[in-house]
Parts: structure tokens; C-alpha cells; sequence
């Protein structure tokens, strides 16, 4: 315990170091969250002039399709703020040697990895995400008992350990091959499904979003709860699903890391 | 006890055998071949505290290997390491706490952190208490002379400036044994000199045990009692430096001033040769496990009218040279 | 720019050829890419079958009319990939500019004909993606040969107009370091402007007119309006005119743009 509180001081050290380094440039910082906002914005334009055009999607009206997408977005922008250097592991880290840092210091080397640089254009995402659930809750009038708020904490948290399980499982690829962005897009892209309402996919895709790559259970199941919809409390697994991926996750960072003790690379 | 123990350590790669063409990487692919290769073989030594030891040899003779399983970054194929009684590899963490490394060619600062935050960080990781990093800040702010650069973020350091950082952020936990890969690479000469009496100085008040990879002659002559040299993956060397000479400078070389231009056909015993000859002034080099000094100056003065003739002792730096250009004769 | 191509055909055509080269680097990202773009076609697929769901006609659109115009947009998206932010930003830094600079070959025209290599490669490795279209997605294709000669001349006259103002937005790099969030905002802007995503003819007016007046629309939304048939052929001669001016018009601001941009790197080094 001592050694996870020790573990959370240093990561606000680095987060408070990490940002007067992004201080220096602050025009970056903000052209950095800037993009992601627009980059966000260029989906929900398109979001908003269909649903102009037409009541509903599959019984979603624009609001609760807002709704999915804003959770999904924020479950993302925990990944992206806390874990973005997973996809530079092997570009920045491996191939230049300079992972050999990590392994002389007293620190958990992927701690030391994820906490070396704090991503400042998933800020960008998380304001998104922010505002599309209070502007959802508000138009939809949305009765917030404790366990929904409860839901919404799950969902979000779940969601965003889900993203990091599985870009994390994805980036250990690094230690082997040269290039693992690759292999981490084919998983990562499939986020993109669970921006909206999972019942206007065929009941594959369904299947895929839900017990494969789990993106679903941080914005579909999540919603309908809120929304009181069927299948609603799926959301309560969120959280076991995403401890076990990142169990496995981890368990295959260690193996990654035993291969680059033993090869070097 | 000794600081570090090194017993029969090997460390053999495998290098997986490619097949050229389409066909040749999807054979690999299912059936992988692997070549071996034998980095470290069989590496033995012992270092008592406090000692500076050299770690010489060419690129790819297995120094930075063998560094690697010193650190715990590599586990070694068969063979121990003992680190102040540690398994570096097994006990990483507690190992690390006792090391400092230094990667001359890579930073291990944060590039856009001014020096004193980058040098706070590392004193958290390394959960030193605040007040001995205090002292510790104040002293090498001094003995480093880094008062003015530590507002300075490391990437507008110059080389040298950087390499003082670099030190101090190895250092500032106070290791007992310290790695140093090529640390005065790329600096001009008083820097060089600064960077060698710091860490002179400060092994002598810390009793820090330091191995030194280096291709600088200089670093070594002014450093290191003793210097292990590397070699296909074999230690060829480990005693103090002036005995290399003994044991490796074979050739040596005499010149003669002449009266008049010497023949061109001028016999000379077995194991030497003519180096250069002109304005009247004769040098040969040669080989004194296989003739000796007398015998060549006899046979000269036999033909040509000898005037002045001088024997020079064989450079070190000649010999580290030959020894980084691999033309060693180590039998 | 044409005179000097002319005279010069030969080095053009090595920079062009450059150019598979280049590709053959990223194998395994050909493959994964189809992956990548599958699920992207999956996704406005199902979106747009959902949107229809209720209704047969949006803004005069079938639902057969709109997956067509989004499938298309889809496989022939590169039409809008043009890289040259990062391509001036990072090869500035680097300082390659300079060295190109020094070269003589006009700097323009070289980085038209590597973009118009870039774009016929892509296309051909596009091709896995039109076959995921078709026989996925059952995009139909059009046989009539007015049709297509009609889409591919407004599709390069619509890459030309947005390659000169990319030129333009690329200069910027010559003032920012942030390479990065300028590409991915213009990259952001694109994804939208472009009319890639939604047909343009189901944007409110206002809407409409902003995506007409940034020229990424000319370069997809156009030409693939040609090609559906929601733009009728008699319309066509109007609009190649119009495009016409569009190339003209930032051809000339791109030099304009250029000509005071370079300073900042020839005058203060960088």
C-alpha cells in the first residue's frame, strides 16, 4: 500500500513536471487539444446535420446518440491523456535503446512509461466528452439517482482501462516486430463502432463490441442504463471485464519485457 | 568484499536466419532458424571497491553486453553477475538503487525540463530524502559547476554542459558502483579534463567503484588503475595499465642518423623492416621477442656510417589503437 | 510551372517514380489499412442504413443514391490526402528545404508531381477497398464513359485547387513549430469539409455554402456528385469552369503565400 501511495506522488510529480514542460510552449498545448476538439467536431457536424434530416436512428434520437458518443469519448480521453506513449514504445523507446533508462531505475518500468509523458491533446477529447454528456443529460432531462452517477463513473473508468488493456497488449507487440502501431490500429479502430448505438450493427458486430473488444461497455451500456434501456445493466460488468484485460495485458508486458531482458533487442 | 563479481558470464544471441524472397520470409516465418552468436563468453573478473576500471574494445567486442547484464537490463545466457552481492537481473530494483549509469550518446534527463527539475525527479525516484538532495544538489552544483545551468532545459545545453548533467543526474543518489559509457565522447579538451578530475575526485571521497567503457586513451591514463580489455567476447587483459606495454607492444622502433644515404638493398635481421628512410635518417621497426636492439644496430652499423641512433619505447596510445583496431597479436 | 515541365519532363517523371518506392516501406500498413478502412466503410454503412430507417427520401437522396456517394467518397478518398504540412514541417527542421532550395527545379511543381504520384499510387492501393465496397457493400459502378471521363477531369482539376491550398496552409509551418496539432486540425477540417462523410445536398444552406467555399469539397464531394449522378451531366461544363478559376485563382495566392513565407527561413535562417 505504502508503495502505491508512494507510486500515486510520483506520478503527480512527473504530471506537474510534464506540464511546465508544456507550459514553455503554450501555443502547442492549446493548437494540441484544439485538433482533437476539431477532430471531434468533424463527426458530430455530421451527426447533427443527419439527424436535422430524420426523428431518430433505430429509436436513438440526437440527444442519446450524443450521449453514447460523448462516454466513449471520454473513456478515450483517459487513454489518451495516461497512456499515449504506449504507441511510441517501439518507435521512441526500443529502436533508439533508450528504454535501457527504465530498466536502471528502482521504478516500475511501465509506470515509468506511461507517466514520462502525459498526453495534453487528450485534453482536448475529455472536454468533449464532458460536454456531450452534460448537453445529452440536460436536452434529455436525465434523473441522476446515485447508481446511475454510480453507472457513469463505472462506465467511463471501465471504458478508459479497457482502451489502455488493450492498446497495452497491442503495443508489447514492439518488443518482437519493429513497428507495433500497426497491429495496435487494427484493435484500437474498432472504438469507432461504439460511438454510436450498438443496435444498428448486425448482431456480429454486436457480439465483437461487446465480449472481443469491449468498447461497447464504455458508451452502448453505459447510455441505455442512463437511458433505461434493455440490457442497460451490462454496464455492471464493465469493471470485472476490464480488470481482467488488463490482467492479461500486463501479464503479456511481462513476457514482453523478459524477451527484451533476453534479447536485448 | 568485492563490489562487483563477475563469474564465467556468457551471453549468446540468437539471430534469426532470413531467407531472401517472399518465399524465404514466410519459411522463416513458420519454421524460424536462428543463428547463434556469442557476445560475452565466459567473462570472469573481480572489483574490489573503490576501484576505476577500464573496459576496453572494439565496437562489438561485447563491452556494452556485458554493461547491459551489469545493469540487470540483459539476463545473461549462463554464467553469474554479483552486484554488492546482488543478481542485477533478479534483484532489478533493489540493484538499481545502488547503481548510476551513464549512456554518453543518450540522455537520460528530460529533454525539455530544466536541469533542476529533471534532477528533482530523479531524487523522487530514487526516494532520496529531501534534505540529503539538498546537500547533494548544493555540492555537485559546485564541483560540477552547474549553478548557472539549472534553469536551463537540457536541449539548450551544449554537449559538454549536457555531459555534467548527465553525471549529476547519475550520481545525485550516491551510488556505489557507477557505469560510464564513453562519457568525454565528443568534448573538447578542458571539458574532458573537468569531467576527469570530477570523477576522480569524487570516487576518492565516495569510495564509489566506477567501470569505465571509453575509446579515449586519455580517459583511461589519467583514470583507471587497471583496465580490462574485450575481445571477441573474451577478456584478453585485466591488470594495470602499464603492463599492457609489456604485454602488447611487441614492435619497437630505432632510428639512425646516417653519414651518408644508406644503400637500397640494406640486410636487416629477421623481425624488422625498414619504416621509413630519407635526409639521412633510417627507421625500423621491429619485433623484439624476435631480435633485440643490439643486434639490429650491429647489423646496420655493419653497412652504413652511423652517426646518432635512438630507441623508442613503444606509445601506449599506438597500442590501444592496435587494440581497437582489432590487429592485436594476443598470442 | 507547365512550361518548365515541359522542358524538363525527365525529372518529374523520377520524382514520380519515386514514389512506389516509398510505399513498399509500409507493407504491413497496405494490409492493415484495408482493415482500418473496412471498419471506417462498415461503420457509415450501418449509420446510413439506420438513418434510413424510417424514411425513404432524405433532401431528395435514396438511401441507394447516398451509400453510393459514401462509398465512393470512401474509396476515393486520397483524392484529399495531400501531405504537405508535415512534409514542409518536419523537412524545414531538418533543414532539407534549404537543400532543395538549392537545387533547380521549381520547388512548386516538384511537389505537385510527387502529390500526383502519391495520389496514383494510393488510388491503386485502393484497390482492395473498391472490392470491399463492392462486393461488401454492394457499391454498383457507373459504365457510362461520359460519366467517368467527366468525374476524373473535375477530380483532378479539384485535387490541383486544393493541392495549391494546401501549399498555402503548409507555409504556416514556416512560423509554427506545432507541426503536429496544424496537421491534425487541417486533417480534422478535412474529414468534414470534404463532404465525405454526408452528402452535401442534406447540409442546411448556410452549411452548405461554407463547405463550397473551402476548396477540400472540390476536391471529393464534387467530382463524386458527378459520379453518383446527383450532379446531372449538363451541369458539368459549369462546374469544370468554376474549378477552373478555383486552380487559377489559389495558383496564384500559393505563389503569393510562398514567395513571403520563404523569407522567413532564407532571411533568418529558420
Amino acid at each position: 500500500m505504502a508503495e502505491f501511495f508512494r507510486y500515486i506522488s510520483l506520478y503527480r510529480l512527473f504530471l506537474v513536471q510534464r506540464l511546465k514542460a508544456l507550459m514553455e510552449y503554450r501555443v502547442n498545448f492549446i493548437i494540441g487539444a484544439a485538433s482533437t476538439i476539431f477532430l471531434q467536431a468533424s463527426s458530430i457536424l455530421a451527426i447533427w446535420v443527419v439527424m436535422q434530416k430524420v426523428p431518430d436512428l433505430n429509436g436513438w434520437n440526437y440527444d442519446e446518440i450524443l450521449l453514447v458518443y460523448g462516454l466513449i469519448t471520454l473513456a478515450k480521453s483517459i487513454n489518451h491523456m495516461f497512456a499515449d506513449n504506449l504507441w511510441t514504445l517501439g518507435r521512441v523507446y526500443i529502436r533508439s535503446g533508450g528504454f535501457d533508462r527504465f530498466l536502471v531505475r528502482p521504478i516500475n518500468p511501465l509506470f515509468h512509461l506511461l507517466a514520462d509523458r502525459f498526453c495534453q491533446d487528450g485534453v482536448g477529447n475529455f472536454l468533449v466528452g464532458v460536454a456531450l454528456v452534460i448537453k445529452a443529460s440536460i436536452a434529455l432531462d436525465l434523473a441522476w439517482t446515485p447508481l446511475k452517477l454510480l453507472a457513469l463513473i463505472v462506465g467511463v473508468l471501465s471504458g478508459g482501462v479497457i482502451f489502455i488493456a488493450l492498446n497495452l497488449l497491442t503495443c508489447v507487440t514492439s518488443f518482437w516486430i519493429v513497428d507495433s502501431v500497426p497491429v495496435t490500429r487494427l484493435v484500437f479502430d474498432n472504438h469507432l463502432f461504439a460511438q454510436y448505438p450498438l443496435t444498428i450493427y448486425p448482431k456480429a458486430i454486436n457480439v465483437l463490441l461487446t465480449w472481443i473488444v469491449p468498447y461497447g461497455l464504455a458508451s452502448f451500456y453505459p447510455a441505455s442504463y442512463l437511458l433505461d434501456r434493455d440490457l442497460g445493466y451490462l454496464t455492471w460488468l464493465a469493471p470485472l471485464v476490464a480488470a481482467f484485460l488488463l490482467f492479461i495485458a500486463y501479464r503479456a508486458w511481462e513476457v514482453g519485457l523478459k524477451h527484451y531482458n533476453s534479447t536485448g533487442t | 568484499m568485492d563490489a562487483i563479481v563477475v563469474d564465467q558470464l556468457t551471453k549468446v544471441f540468437k539471430i534469426p536466419k532470413k531467407d531472401p524472397g517472399m518465399v524465404g520470409a514466410l519459411k522463416s516465418l513458420f519454421r524460424p532458424r536462428f543463428d547463434a552468436k556469442t557476445a560475452v563468453d565466459h567473462v570472469s573478473f573481480k572489483i574490489s571497491p573503490g576501484e576505476i576500471v577500464g573496459y576496453i574494445g572494439v565496437n562489438g567486442a561485447g563491452k556494452s553486453t556485458t554493461i547491459k547484464m551489469l545493469t540487470g537490463v540483459l539476463m545473461p545466457t549462463s554464467g553469474t553477475a554479483s552486484i554488492l552481492g546482488r543478481d542485477p537481473h533478479r534483484q532489478r530494483v533493489e540493484n538499481a538503487r545502488e547503481i548510476g549509469v551513464v549512456f554518453g550518446q543518450r540522455t537520460q534527463l528530460w529533454w525539455d525540463l530544466a536541469l533542476v527539475e529533471s534532477l528533482n525527479l530523479i531524487a523522487r525516484i530514487y526516494d532520496l530524502p529531501a534534505d540529503r538532495y539538498k546537500q547533494m544538489l548544493a555540492q555537485f552544483a559546485e564541483t560540477l559547476d552547474l549553478n548557472d545551468l539549472l534553469k536551463v532545459p537540457v536541449r539548450n545545453m551544449s554537449l559538454g554542459q549536457k555531459m555534467r548533467s548527465e553525471l549529476a543526474a547519475a550520481l545525485i543518489h550516491e551510488p556505489r558502483v557507477v557505469y560510464l559509457d564513453e562519457p568525454t565522447i565528443g568534448l573538447d579538451l578542458i571539458v574532458k579534463e573537468r569531467i576527469r578530475d570530477f570523477i576522480r575526485t569524487q570516487c576518492a571521497a565516495t569510495g564509489m567503484t566506477v567501470i569505465l567503457t571509453t575509446h579515449d586513451l586519455g580517459d583511461i591514463e589519467e583514470l583507471c588503475q587497471r583496465v580490462l580489455i574485450i575481445d571477441e567476447g573474451r577478456i584478453i587483459y585485466d591488470g594495470p595499465i602499464h603492463a599492457i606495454r609489456d604485454r602488447f607492444g611487441k614492435f619497437r622502433e630505432i632510428k639512425f642518423e646516417t653519414g651518408g644515404e644508406p644503400a637500397a638493398a640494406l640486410k636487416l635481421p629477421r623481425g624488422s623492416e625498414i619504416t621509413s628512410r630519407e635526409n639521412r635518417v633510417l627507421q625500423i621497426r621491429f619485433d623484439r621477442t624476435q631480435v633485440s636492439a643490439s643486434q639490429i644496430a650491429a647489423a646496420v652499423m655493419k653497412q652504413v656510417d652511423v652517426h646518432d641512433f635512438s630507441l623508442s619505447e613503444p606509445n601506449l596510445a599506438s597500442i590501444v589503437k592496435q587494440i581497437y583496431n582489432g590487429a592485436l597479436d594476443t598470442k | 510551372m507547365i512550361r518548365r515541365f515541359l522542358r524538363e519532363p525527365p525529372k518529374y517523371f523520377a520524382i514520380l517514380s519515386m514514389v512506389p518506392k516509398v510505399f513498399m516501406a509500409y507493407q504491413v500498413w497496405f494490409w492493415v489499412s484495408i482493415v482500418l478502412n473496412a471498419i471506417g466503410m462498415a461503420i457509415l454503412y450501418f449509420f446510413w442504413r439506420a438513418v434510413y430507417g424510417s424514411t425513404e427520401v432524405i433532401a431528395g437522396l435514396t438511401l441507394n443514391t447516398t451509400l453510393t456517394y459514401i462509398l465512393f467518397a470512401q474509396v476515393f478518398r486520397p483524392l484529399t490526402d495531400i501531405d504537405l504540412i508535415f512534409e514542409f514541417g518536419y523537412g524545414l527542421r531538418e533543414g532539407g528545404i534549404l537543400h532543395l532550395l538549392l537545387r533547380p527545379i521549381n520547388f512548386q511543381a516538384m511537389y505537385y508531381f510527387q502529390n500526383l504520384g502519391t495520389l496514383g499510387v494510393q488510388m491503386v492501393l485502393q484497390i482492395p477497398m473498391a472490392l470491399v465496397a463492392t462486393f461488401v457493400f454492394g457499391l454498383k459502378w457507373h459504365t457510362d464513359p461520359a460519366v467517368w471521363g467527366a468525374f476524373l477531369v473535375s477530380a483532378l482539376l479539384g485535387f490541383t485547387a486544393l493541392f495549391f491550398f494546401v501549399y498555402c496552409v503548409a507555409c504556416l509551418t514556416f512560423y509554427t513549430t506545432e507541426v503536429w496539432g496544424l496537421g491534425v486540425l487541417f486533417f480534422g477540417m478535412s474529414i468534414f469539409l470534404s463532404g465525405g462523410l454526408v452528402p452535401l445536398a442534406m447540409m442546411p444552406d448556410w452549411l452548405q455554402a461554407v463547405v463550397l467555399a473551402i476548396p477540400f469539397s472540390q476536391a471529393l464531394a464534387v467530382p463524386i456528385n458527378i459520379l453518383t449522378g446527383i450532379t446531372p451531366l449538363s451541369e458539368v461544363p459549369r462546374i469544370w469552369l468554376s474549378q477552373g478559376l478555383w486552380v487559377l485563382g489559389l495558383w496564384l495566392v500559393s505563389n503569393l503565400v510562398f514567395k513571403v513565407a520563404i523569407r522567413k527561413v532564407t532571411v533568418q535562417g529558420g
